[in-house]
């Protein structure tokens, strides 16, 4: 896979007061990759992946996103914080979908998913209709557009929060933890959603989770984060049946107990 | 005692007048509500001046009495060449009062907001302008529309107030009445029994209405 770097961290930190999250975290995305990051609860993931939505701004170091620096700008030859403006060009490669969902209570699951791409990508409202039924179709939920979020199962939530993020055809997607808060009978529905879309292939992938067999099916590369610090990546089968640090191969002989 | 000729000779005269109540009750409410709306989001300013400044602002008007602010506005306010007409100055009194407490009534709303709605609405990148039009307000302001037409009803039935500042309304003029006439039952009796008629039959539409509002 020597295609183009899509997403680049470099040397990132991240403190909350005295507590440093991320300890100087190096990481490149290719186009249309798909990474799996797994690793023990506290360890930064989430953290990682807000870096990237903008929802956290680093402490140290820059990310790169398509080539542009996201946080940063060069203005008159020297690195400024970014601009709400330069914030929102480079923001439009990315998505997001979150542990809660966070649909909007107030709309319909359509209107959840048109709205986007109306207010943001100034799509006329009949065009941005028929792609959201089209999304809402794929993710199996088209009998759904008029309902209201809390009519629906968690399962369903989360699949109308996927359509929702994919119908702004971000270049790369972050699913951090998607089925965490689901009912285990509810978790197969939205597993099988995010392997159909990365099946597809072009959309690349920060996938946060602790659902290994999943992790395995999709990712390209799995990424053992630790404490802040990526201490092991690589193939997910090499990463799997070949773990060469202790805490990881402490961190898989749990998960394997557990299933 | 109670003269029904008497009543119903004064009733359009008093009646009248309640345009000027319920004139001056809207538009106070009107005023209020945009300024407390302007209060609230300078209070969320990231800037530590704007938001201490609107707090202490939102203090200081809370904690004087109404009477006084328009006492100031009536009649200090025109020895710094600033005179406004009875009306104007009861409203832009009772607006101004009232603005306080609505902003505390949006900020509870916004604060119901859960904070990944804030964070979705970044992650799909809408304009900061549009997270709060398309995603928080919307949901913010509905729940408490009840609360907001309560202070309505109370606004109206404060607005008696203004007579103090000169402006005819309701109350003054049954006072007018009185004096005139050496009767005074029939014209505060009317006075009271309007305010009545009025305001109970609205705090049951507002009722109504959170219903209707806030189903899902
Ligand atoms: N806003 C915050 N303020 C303070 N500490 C935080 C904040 N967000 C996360 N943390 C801390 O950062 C660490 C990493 O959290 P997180 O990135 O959520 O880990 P993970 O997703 O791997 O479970 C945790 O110790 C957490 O308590
Ligand atoms: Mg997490």
């Amino acid at each position: 896979m020597k295609e183009n770097i899509l997403v680049k961290y470099n040397d990132i930190h991240k403190s909350y007061g005295d507590l440093e999250v991320l300890k100087g975290i190096n990481l490149g995305i290719h186009e249309g990759e798909k990474v799996a990051l797994i690793g023990p609860s506290g360890s930064g993931k989430t953290t990682l992946a807000r870096l990237l939505m903008t929802l956290e701004e680093p402490t140290k170091g820059t990310i790169e996103v398509d080539g542009k620096l996201l946080w940063h700008e060069e203005v008159n030859g020297k690195l400024q914080r970014a601009s709400e403006k330069h914030l929102h060009e480079v923001r439009g490669n990315i998505g997001m979908v979150f542990q809660h969902f966070h649909l909007f209570p107030h709309m319909t699951v359509l209107e959840n998913v048109m709205e986007a791409p109306i207010s943001v990508l100034g799509m006329k409202k009949e065009d941005a209709k028929k792609d959201a039924q089209e999304m809402l179709d794929k993710v199996g939920l088209i009998d759904k557009v008029d309902t209201y979020p809390a009519q629906l199962s968690g399962g369903q939530k989360q699949r109308v929060a996927i359509a929702r993020a994919l119908v702004m055809r971000p270049k790369i997607m972050i699913f951090d933890e998607p089925t965490s808060a689901l009912d285990p009978e509810l978790v197969g529905e939205v597993l099988d959603v995010i392997k159909d879309i990365a099946k597809e292939g072009k959309m690349g992938m920060l996938l946060i989770t602790h659902e290994m067999d999943f992790a395995m099916d999709i990712a390209d590369r799995v990424v053992f984060f630790d404490e802040g610090i990526i201490l092991e990546q690589g193939p997910p089968k090499e990463l799997l049946n070949n773990p060469k640090t202790e805490r990881l191969q402490t961190f898989l002989s749990r998960f394997m107990n557990a299933n | 005692m109670w003269d029904w000729s008497f009543a119903l000779e004064i009733l359009p005269e008093i009646v009248s007048a309640l345009k000027i109540t319920i004139s001056a009750t809207f538009a106070g409410f009107a005023v209020a509500l945009v300024l407390g709306l302007i209060l609230t989001l300078l209070r969320r300013s990231d800037k530590v001046i704007i938001s201490k400044a609107a707090q202490g602002f939102i203090e200081f008007i809370r904690n004087t009495p109404i009477l006084v602010q328009l006492y100031f506005i009536f009649y200090v306010f025109p020895e710094f060449g600033l005179s406004l007409s009875p009306f104007a100055a009861g409203v832009v009194g009772l607006g101004l009062h009232y603005s306080t407490y609505l902003s505390e009534v949006y900020r509870s709303g916004i604060d119901a907001v859960p904070q990944g709605q804030w964070e979705v609405g970044t992650a799909l990148n809408f304009s900061k302008t549009q997270i709060w039009t398309k995603i928080i307000i919307p949901q913010a302001v509905p729940p408490v529309v009840p609360v907001l037409g309560n202070y309505l009803l109370t606004m109206f039935k404060e607005t008696p107030l203004l007579s103090a500042i000169t402006l005819v309304e309701i109350l003054q003029t049954a006072k007018i009445i009185g004096s005139r006439s050496f009767r005074y039952l029939e014209a505060f009796s009317i006075v009271g029994l309007l305010f009545l008629l009025l305001s109970y039959p609205s705090s049951l539409l507002i009722q109504r209405l959170d219903k209707k509002l806030n189903r899902r």
